[in-house]
């Protein structure tokens, strides 16, 4: 087990290095100069002088390596430079602003997920084709079709507007949290509803339930205890993947309710042309990406040792 | 039954708990606030939530990063712009030399700044010094070009020397930035060019709190030399979603929503039908248009750019787009323009004038609708913004229209900020454009031609035959102190881009807003940037 997770976390060594270079080289491969993006964002014409002042500041006038090389070092001490809109604002210093908030939203989110979609995958598979599958179905097929945007208007224009339940957005207000965690689950609902549905009847054909029910072990128990448990193993994949993809995925959710996360922080940056911000995004939202990867497999590992032997 | 009803109950109360429970969590703030209020509390009668769909972000007065409501709540300049034209305001008074170079200001006083400095000469050579002092910043404004010496001559007189003569110069003085005052206190090093160390300045109100990217306090300024306003409190929430602003305008969760960019039209006419809501519209402030690259290949013969000017109708615009919130507009800038009442013949809808320019211009009709010329198709390239629902319609809607004249519009939006870059770099032929409104047009609008790689005009002259006399005259009217020779230059500019027809005007933009019926007096200032919330009063 050790020298699996040893091992898995040197092969996540080189990756997280080429998101570096990646998320480095994106942006110098944008149309854009950055030097005169850094000059019109802040309303300096961008004379000749003024261009190569300004190259000289961002260093964009040292070689291509050594500048990557550069920002990797101050990368590893988490310092990912100044705004260009804030100059007197850290790159670091933002994210650590918004980045708590995006967290909330999809911690609250991933539980509304969790809480809502084992007992419903459960009871789809075990009432198979009954009324209650259908309709639940119907629902997953519903809210796989309609857009984030538009649940979130209409959700907001149902609790807040008419029922006068909850606040149309901001993160101050008790409850505020509570629309757009619920918009920003609906999704993964329907996915993992779908997918646990999926396993459970897969696994309610294997030979050892029946050979449970011979045995006369209670249905409750069968289903709990044994065809659960298998049928969540598979799901681990998908919901390592989906932590991250909540993170990163709370762009649209963010705006419309006015939620000051990460995701607000990163599209008001792409907007204005921050870079630097658009850097350390890309860069985060990948070494989150590998880490949840990486802490899937050392998890699927320890649940199924078989994996190892296979591996 | 494989599962009880308790089971399911007990799962659902514990999501509802957690959810309450993480939800009334930290909230990571970032803030300037010592006393954080309770900004539901909306009982306080004079207290006014307004919205904006950015954070106030960087509000130091002599730069450009914050939000220009923000910044004219917190700081004052000598005088003020009003519909009557400038008015003293911590200039209580002021002398223009004969020969236009020099104006002396003779300040009030008993003024403080919010953290108890005194304002007086010293403190405005000051701040004149640290806006100088970021002089490639300021660019575009003629006033900083000219300056040429300033500096306290006493306590209370402060005196500026240009140059050249600059008849703008009060109006630039008066806009909100760059040339309004913050306590010396605050500068770092001396100056402000590399940020400001807090933002207290002589204005009737003081930021209280900064929650970033959510809302900000400002709290009337209990030391302000003037009438203190009575709304005591304005919270400025933050909301970039049209949609969300409006639904938390309709359950009272803010007060106002104010300005161009933050209602559509179609909104607006929700609003002006609902009860226990009013609207208010401003006179026309900016002309929406397009602008057309006179160096273009198709683009450059003057009869092409006044065909499709003949082939735009801009009544149905203003109409079916606008629904009627904007004025058609036949001419660059409005007649209600200072030296904009110049006698032209407007830009009239007709197919048949378009046709016929066509044809002069030797496009003849190809086989599938699409004039052609020496075997080349009329086919041209029109960039928009793609965040702009306006924009793309207004682009659908001409693609359309000029193929009735055989012109093949092919549009691309773009996201704003590629497209911005795209304007300024002069890279199109046919793009998006819209005049600088009241109180910069017409002298900063036309200022602006004159700029390379700042804005799409000049690129787009280049094509002209007489763009250098355009610039230059541009220029004379600026500093000549001859109000007559003044107007006789605005008609001459203005007459020849008409005829030249680089710019296909569409529609008057107007400035409004949409409130609860307990906001009275909304008003608006003659500077579009500018929000009177300083004005209102809540019943």
């Amino acid at each position: 087990m050790k020298t699996y997770i040893i091992k898995r976390i040197l092969m996540a060594m080189p990756m997280m290095l080429a998101v570096s270079f990646i998320a480095f080289a994106l942006i110098n491969l944008m149309p854009v100069d950055p030097v005169e993006v850094a000059l019109r964002v802040n309303e300096i014409i961008p004379t000749e002088e003024a261009i190569q002042g300004m190259t000289e500041e961002l260093g964009l006038d040292q070689p291509y390596f050594e500048r990557y090389f550069s920002w990797l070092k101050d990368v590893v001490r988490l310092d990912f430079g100044h705004s260009y809109i804030n100059k007197n604002r850290t790159v670091m210093g933002e994210i650590s602003r918004s980045l708590p908030a995006t967290l909330r939203l999809a911690g609250v989110s991933l539980m509304i997920v969790l809480v809502v979609s084992i007992p419903l995958g459960v009871l789809c598979a075990v009432y198979k084709n009954s009324l209650f599958d259908k309709i639940i179905r119907l629902f997953i097929f519903v809210g796989t079709a309609m857009p984030n945007y538009w649940v979130g208007i209409l959700l907001m224009w149902l609790f807040a507007v008419r029922l006068n339940w909850l606040p149309t957005g901001g993160n101050r207000e008790a409850g505020a949290i509570i629309l757009p965690s619920i918009t920003l689950s609906l999704t993964y609902i329907a996915t993992y509803v779908r997918l646990i549905r999926n396993n459970m009847i897969e696994n309610m054909e294997e030979n050892y339930v029946f050979y449970a029910r011979v045995r006369g072990i209670k249905e409750r128990v069968i289903v709990i205890k044994h065809v659960l448990r298998n049928s969540i193993q598979s799901s681990i994949t998908a919901l390592g993947m989906s932590i991250v993809q909540l993170i990163s995925g709370t762009v649209v959710i963010e705006n419309i309710f006015a939620w000051p996360g990460i995701g607000r922080l990163c599209i008001t940056a792409i907007f204005n042309r921050d870079y630097p911000i658009i850097q350390a995004y890309i860069f985060l939202m990948g070494i989150l990406f590998i880490f949840c990867n990486l802490l899937v497999d050392i998890v699927q590992h320890s649940i199924d040792p078989r994996l190892s032997e296979e591996g | 039954m494989y599962f009880n009803k308790k089971v399911i109950q007990l799962a659902i109360i514990v999501m509802l708990l957690a959810t309450m429970v993480v939800g009334c969590g930290s909230n990571g703030d970032s803030d300037t606030s010592s006393n954080p209020s309770n900004i539901e509390d909306s009982t306080n009668k004079e207290e006014i939530v307004y919205v904006n769909f950015r954070d106030i972000r960087d509000l130091n007065p002599h730069i450009y990063s914050g939000e220009l409501f923000a910044q004219n709540l917190l700081f004052e300049g000598l005088v003020m712009m009003t519909d009557e034209g400038v008015k003293p305001w911590l200039a209580k008074d002021w002398k223009i030399s004969e020969d236009g170079l020099t104006y002396i200001f003779y300040l009030r006083e008993g003024v403080e700044f919010s953290d108890g400095y005194k304002f007086d000469a010293h403190a405005v050579e000051a701040n004149i010094q640290a806006i100088y002092d970021n002089y490639d910043r300021h660019g575009w404004l003629e006033s900083i070009r000219l300056l040429e010496d300033f500096g306290a001559t006493d306590e209370y007189t402060f005196e500026m020397t240009l140059k050249e003569p600059y008849y703008p110069l009060l109006i630039e003085l008066a806009v909100t930035r760059p040339f309004r005052f913050i306590s010396p206190n605050c500068f770092i090093d001396g100056t402000t060019k590399d940020g400001v160390d807090g933002l207290n300045g002589t204005g009737k109100y003081v930021l209280t709190e900064n929650h970033i990217d959510e809302y900000a306090v400002f709290d009337v300024n209990e030391s302000y030399w003037g009438d203190k306003p009575e709304i005591n409190r304005i919270i400025a929430k933050v909301m970039p979603d049209n949609q969300t602003r409006a639904l938390a305008l309709e359950r009272g969760e803010i007060d106002i929503i104010y300005g161009t960019n933050m209602i559509d039209a179609e909104t607006f006419i929700r609003f002006s039908e609902m009860d226990g809501f009013e609207t208010s519209l401003s006179d026309p402030l900016a002309t929406r248009m397009l602008i057309m690259n006179s160096t273009d290949e198709i683009l450059s013969d003057g009869n092409i750019r006044q065909a499709i000017n003949a082939a735009v109708n801009r009544e149905e615009i203003s109409e079916g787009i606008f629904y009627g919130l904007e004025a058609p507009a036949d001419r660059l800038l409005a007649s209600t323009v200072p030296y904009c009442d110049v006698e032209l013949e407007g830009y009239i809808y007709s197919l048949d004038k378009a046709n016929g320019l066509l044809e002069e211009a030797g496009w003849q009709t190809g086989t599938n609708g699409i004039r052609e010329k020496d075997g080349n198709p009329l086919e041209i390239q029109m960039h928009y913004n793609a965040d702009s629902v306006t924009e793309r319609m207004i682009s659908e809607y001409l693609q359309n229209e000029l193929l009735k004249v055989g012109i093949k519009l092919n549009i691309t939006g773009e996201e704003e900020q590629s497209y911005r870059d795209r304007m300024k770099s002069g890279d199109f032929s046919i793009t998006f454009n819209i005049s600088w409104g009241t109180p910069y047009d017409p002298h900063s609008f036309l200022g602006g031609m004159r700029m390379p790689a700042v804005y799409g005009d000049y690129a787009a002259q280049q094509g002209l035959e007489e763009v250098e006399k355009l610039h230059d005259t541009i220029l004379q009217a600026f500093i000549t102190v001859d109000e007559i020779e003044r107007q006789e230059y605005y008609d001459y500019i203005l007459t020849y881009l008409h005829e030249e027809a680089v710019y296909v005007p569409l529609t008057y933009e107007r400035n409004r807003a949409i409130y609860n019926e307990k906001v009275k007096n909304v008003t608006f200032n003659p500077s579009q940037y500018e929000v009177p919330l300083e004005k209102m009063h809540l019943e």
